[in-house]
């Protein structure tokens, strides 16, 4: 559950940084830009709310030659 | 002995193996340590040590130990004080010597002259290379925790990493970070985490304890331990002791925290920090799209701009034309009349009609106009044309020749 929303949190950012990188470069289409930009602050939703709902999990693990 | 008895005989190993049994039940190697000074140390064929230790009260009193490079790690050279573990033996060639199973420096000043001869050794072989250190993950989702859980550093570590960073699974296994158990325990937890099946596996590991004296750090300055950092297929985080101190996995580890705080620290990011990234990212990327909407606005009332200034020039152009026309028509017009006006009038002038009604005739002969009166014959039959009506006549007399004129 944790590996998955975190994940879920990391290729969010990514995704939300490729379309940072985008408008960065300036390409003016503007249809793809609105798309782009609703894409992105969705993606900053998703990101925001991942960071305010999940909690750290400690599981202890034994040593090998304990098992 | 009154009773004959076979006296028993023992071969020369057998006496050798007789003697070792005894030795080993009576001594046993595990429970004590021997504690001396090393001299003649000898690595052979880079497996078998061999050296012998003294003893400092009295320096008569030395024994032999023998010991391999599996058993033993570290750099050990001539004068250092060691303690020694393992059990007596007595070789084929009946010297007796220490079965060495394990071996430590003694005293501040050895273990500093061991940690330093370990970390040159270490750095020749390119264990604290830069370019093998590898990137941690920049928001790791599983974490594999090697500390105490009853050191300070436990509670540090997961203090920092949930004020900074949440929905981190951290996979937590307890060892020793001191004491006889805890070289083999870090370097079981290594095995363990490094085993695990790939998605099962933790992004980053994290090996941590307080600060202490050089003693205390021994685990983390220990050559195996080191290897195991080295070895590790998931990436090392090592945080050891206080900003001060320094440990031989700090320098293997790919990346070296000062504490087991800041080892949180180098895990995970700031919550406030990528809080703040994406804001700055929706912004920016907010304002770039109004720029390209400003942008084709511009476009667009700049196109309109000039397709409205070229209709209004043409427009322009059409009236500035019109006018020259006119200007030209109205210039050119009356002097057209006049012309008119004065080529009716002569033409008026000479219309024969009005010589005629002056009382003027026109003589024709044959239709020919005469002018002249020498064109006649006399008899000729000639046409008059006046104002009013024609009448013919004959010609009687021409210039004074002819019939006379009877009135």
């Amino acid at each position: 559950m944790a590996k998955k929303s975190t994940t879920n949190f990391s290729q969010a950012f990514d995704e939300l940084e490729q379309i940072t990188e985008w408008f960065e470069k300036g390409e003016a289409d503007l249809d793809e830009g609105l798309k782009k930009f609703e894409r992105g602050l969705e993606l900053a939703k998703v990101c925001k709310e991942k960071l305010s709902e999940v909690e750290n999990k400690i599981k202890e693990l034994k040593k090998k030659f304990e098992e | 002995m009154s009773t004959p008895e076979i006296e028993p005989v023992l071969q020369v190993s057998e006496y050798l193996k007789l003697a070792n049994q005894v030795l080993k039940l009576n001594i046993d190697g595990y429970t004590f340590a021997i504690e001396g000074e090393i001299f003649d140390y000898k690595i052979k064929d880079g497996k078998w040590i061999m050296f012998s230790l003294k003893d400092e009260n009295d320096p008569a009193a030395k024994v032999g130990c023998f010991a391999t490079t599996f058993k033993v790690s570290g750099v050990f050279e001539d004068g250092m004080r060691v303690k020694v573990w393992g059990p007596p033996a007595i070789t084929k060639w009946s010297n007796f010597q220490i079965d060495v199973q394990k071996m430590e420096a003694v005293g501040d000043g050895t273990l500093k002259r061991a940690y330093e001869l370990l970390k040159k050794k270490l750095e020749a072989e390119g264990l604290f290379d830069f370019a093998r250190k590898r990137e941690l993950p920049r928001f790791p989702s599983r974490i594999g925790l090697i500390t105490s859980r009853d050191a300070a550093a436990y509670g540090d570590f997961n203090r920092i990493l949930n004020n900074r960073w949440s929905g981190v699974e951290v996979l937590f296994i307890h060892v020793h970070v001191q004491g006889r158990e805890a070289v083999p325990e870090i370097l079981a937890a290594f095995e363990r985490f490094n085993l695990l099946p790939e998605k099962d596996r933790p992004e980053v590991l994290v090996l941590t304890r307080g600060g202490g004296s050089l003693e205390d750090l021994h685990a983390f300055n220990d050559e195996q331990v080191a290897r195991a950092v080295f070895g590790s297929r998931i990436p090392v985080v090592c945080g050891v002791g206080h900003e001060r101190d320094e440990s031989l996995c700090d320098f293997v580890a790919d990346v070296r925290a000062s504490t087991p705080s800041n080892a949180a620290e180098r895990a995970v990011p700031n919550r406030l920090d990528v809080i703040f990234e994406i804001e700055t990212m929706t912004r920016q990327i907010e304002s770039r799209l109004l720029d390209t909407l400003s942008d084709r606005q511009n476009l667009v009332d700049r196109v309109t701009q000039l397709i409205f200034s070229a209709a209004d020039l043409q427009k322009e152009k059409f009236e500035r034309l019109a006018k020259n026309l006119f200007d030209r028509v109205n210039t050119w017009l009356p002097r057209l009349s006049e012309r008119l006006n004065t080529s009716v009038r002569v033409l008026a002038s000479v219309d024969p009609k009005r010589v005629l009604e002056r009382g003027y005739g026109i003589v024709t002969k044959k239709g020919r106009v005469i002018k002249d009166a020498a064109e006649l014959e006399i008899g000729a039959d000639i046409a008059v044309q006046l104002s009013h009506g024609t009448f013919d006549a004959e010609v009687l007399r021409v210039n004074g020749k002819g019939k006379m004129k009877l009135v």
